[in-house]
């Protein structure tokens, strides 16, 4: 998978908390949106109800004052037959809501005890038209109209109905009583008003499509015909069980009361509010309106939004990604810097930053880096170089230290001998060395260890060679060369460097060894005679070489048996460790010079045979002492 | 190797342990560098854990003895492992080292 990069990382980083706060941003607009257009549509909803409301009051309240006017005329003059049926046709003809209009009687006032009612009517064609009620029967009689206001004495809404032989459509009578001075009823004026008007008024409000406002009686009766079903059979208690909200029977109950106010409910389905009112006249309407509808337009707003939105997210992400990508340049070319860095060129050419930000701190330091990695870098050159020279000359002194030693081992009828000096990684300060004498057919030998290594060792080691065969060429004892060499090591022996020293004079003509141990290891001898063990020669110790002038060294002689052997080594070889640092030890040393194969071996044999059995006892541990082995053989 | 310096009144006593080779000659000489001051010193090293010395680190305690001597002290080494004394012994270092 390919990474991302910086600046892609980022931009979606960004993209995503701005994302989220447009998110968190469009939540509140949509909540707040929704409530705002909620009331604003319950608001205007209320409106268009009490202004259709106070519409249809104006009407009401037109047929109302004309019967209440005709009332009046038909009291004054109601023995007049003519005039009464004028009246009521007066009525229908000055008022276009009024298609009918009777003043009936009631049986007291004909001698004859009929019914009399004189009644006009606007017919099918619109034409006026009067007739006499009462004396076809008394079944008009039985009507809502006439009936309750007789019984209450009060002005009367009646319910919807038909009407059958006069205008052929729903209609409502609007009835007032006549009273005596009694206050008895005797004779009710009514005016007929046909509802078609009321469903035009209704169909005319929708504010939405699926609006619907109703007017119904406080009875439920529905004044209106309906849209979708007839509601001439329904009440709006009978309508609100098709409702599955219990809610809308509610609704119908609290109309019916004759309140007013706002209610919500799911209205097949859809939730929606209904605003609902009375009228003076104890009608009650209502405007239902679905949600759904009422919020399209602020869904419609939140889809441009959105979309406004996912634009500018968009916009904003390039520009993002352009500018950090700009920004960060920088970084990809540092990055290819400290690859060409990295690959050895120390030289690498920075990229140029003209910002004074960080990117230009990143700069300096890229460039102090490379600076100070360009001066490390010579001045390790220099060093190296150095080091170089100072190895070479090391390897040199060392080179010229073993050439020192001698090399040419003597083979002789009476005597033969062999020494090897394995230095450790440093210029080291062992030291072997031996002189034959023809002139007193003498043998003179030397095995020294300097204290520590380095150049400081080399040099006393070959002062202290040097020395040894000065003294010896001019015939000193044992004695006599410890106690030289002693003084001039001790002289401004400020480093206290100090030889340990195993010097010895054999003359091979009497077998006797005149030596001295000045603070060596001690040396192995091994007699000729087979039945005598190999034994360490514990000399009477002195101290080493250096540690203090003036030093009387002691001095031991040995008679030493032809076909005897000596071995003289340094600490190199019985302190040689295993990395587990173990030593090789004394009596590791003394078992391989005890051996019977050892005893008959020739001196370089014999070296070489103690050098592989150090060897094969550090088992690959890296040697850290010069290790030196002299075998002399008489 | 490790070396513990305290000071008991007058005596100095060091404890040692381990080993001075080649490879850590120099930080002996370092730890025993406030064994190297002082007047009329009364130095007493403990060498129970001391396992092995090279000739390095007998000039380093040469070097001691010449200090103590030139500031007229003394010192004395207690407790030697016979091997390490052997090597005391071999190179006539203990007859210029006090050893108890």
């Amino acid at each position: 998978m390919v990474s991302k990069s910086f600046s892609t990382r980022l931009s979606l980083n960004i993209l995503r908390i701005v994302s989220i706060l447009f998110i968190v941003a469009l939540a509140v607009v949509a909540v707040s949106s929704h409530v705002l257009m909620s009331r604003e549509a319950t608001r205007s909803a209320t409106n268009m109800l009490e202004a259709n409301i106070a519409k249809i009051e104006t009407t009401l309240t037109s047929v109302e004052i004309n019967t209440q006017n005709a009332a009046w005329i038909a009291e004054a003059s109601q023995q007049d037959e003519a005039r009464l049926f004028a009246l009521t046709q007066a009525m229908v003809e000055r008022n276009p809501y009024i298609v009918g209009s009777a003043i009936a009687f009631d049986s007291s006032y004909r001698a004859d005890h009929q019914f009399f009612s004189p009644y006009s009517f606007r017919d099918t064609d619109n034409v006026v038209k009067s007739k006499l009620l009462g004396t076809e029967g008394v079944a008009s009689f039985e009507e809502e109209w006439y009936r309750i206001p007789m019984a209450t004495g009060e002005c009367h809404w009646s319910e919807p109905y038909f009407d059958e032989g006069g205008g052929e459509m729903m209609m409502s009578t609007y009835s007032y009583p006549l009273k005596d001075k009694n206050g008895k009823v005797y004779a009710v004026v009514t005016a007929d008003i046909a509802l078609d008007w009321l469903d035009d008024l209704m169909q005319s409000i929708h504010p939405y499509d699926h609006t619907h406002a109703t007017l119904a009686t406080a009875q439920g009766h529905y004044l209106v015909k309906g849209k979708t079903m007839d509601l001439s059979k329904q009440t709006i208690f009978s309508t609100a069980k098709f409702v599955k909200d219990p809610r809308a029977a509610e609704l119908a109950k609290r109309m019916a009361a004759g309140e007013k106010g706002t209610m919500r409910y799911t209205h097949h389905g859809k939730v929606s509010f209904a605003v609902f009112g009375p009228l003076k006249n104890r009608w009650t309407m209502s405007i239902v309106c679905q949600y759904n509808e009422v919020l399209a337009q602020t869904s419609q707003m939140h889809m441009i939004l959105i979309l406004v939105g996912l634009f500018g997210l968009l916009i904003m992400f390039i520009i993002c990604y352009r500018t950090i990508r700009h920004l960060t340049q920088p970084l990809t070319e540092f990055s290819v810097s400290a690859l060409n860095m990295a690959k050895g060129n120390f030289k690498a050419q920075l990229p140029e930053i003209k910002t004074e930000d960080e990117m230009l701190r990143l700069h300096d330091s890229f460039a102090y880096m490379q600076k100070s990695i360009n001066t490390y870098i010579s001045e390790l050159r220099t060093t190296a170089t150095a080091n170089e020279r100072m190895e070479s000359e090391l390897n040199i002194a060392r080179a010229i230290q073993l050439g020192m030693l001698p090399k040419d081992f003597p083979k002789q009828e009476n005597f033969e001998l062999h020494a090897l000096l394995y230095p450790a990684k440093e210029v080291g300060g062992d030291l072997y060395d031996f002189l034959y004498k023809e002139s007193d057919n003498s043998l003179y030998f030397a095995v020294g260890d300097v204290s520590g290594k380095g150049v400081p060792a080399a040099l006393v080691m070959a002062i202290t060679r040097a020395a040894c065969r000065f003294f010896a060429g001019m015939g000193m004892s044992m004695q006599q060369i410890a106690e030289n060499l002693n003084n001039s090591v001790a002289d401004g022996n400020d480093a206290n460097m100090f030889v340990t020293l195993f010097a010895g004079r054999i003359d091979l003509t009497t077998g006797k060894m005149e030596f001295c141990n000045a603070g060596h290891n001690s040396i192995i001898i091994i007699p000729a005679d087979e039945n005598e063990q190999p034994y360490y020669y514990k000399a009477v110790p002195n101290i080493a070489i250096g540690l203090f002038p003036d030093f009387h060294y002691q001095m031991e002689t040995l008679d030493l048996k032809p076909g005897s052997r000596l071995l003289v080594y340094t600490d190199g070889v019985s302190e040689a460790e295993t990395k587990k640092k173990e030593l090789f030890g004394d009596d590791r040393l003394l078992a391989v010079a005890s051996s019977p194969e050892f005893r008959k071996m020739a001196s370089e044999e014999m070296v070489n045979t103690i050098y592989t059995a150090v060897k094969n006892h550090a088992n690959g541990n890296e040697q850290n002492d010069d290790i030196t082995i002299m075998a002399i053989v008489i | 190797m490790d070396i513990t310096i305290t000071q008991e009144g007058p005596k100095t006593l060091a404890v040692l342990n381990g080993r001075i080779d080649t490879t850590n000659a120099d930080k002996f000489q370092q730890d025993i560098a406030p064994l190297m001051q002082g007047e009329k010193p009364d130095i007493e090293i403990d060498c129970t854990g001391m396992e092995y010395t090279s000739s390095q680190g007998l000039r380093i305690f040469l070097m001691l003895q010449k200090s103590v001597m030139a500031r007229q002290g003394q010192l004395v080494l207690k407790n030697i492992r016979p091997q390490v004394k052997e090597v005391f012994d071999i190179t006539g270092f203990s007859n210029i080292i006090h050893i108890e």
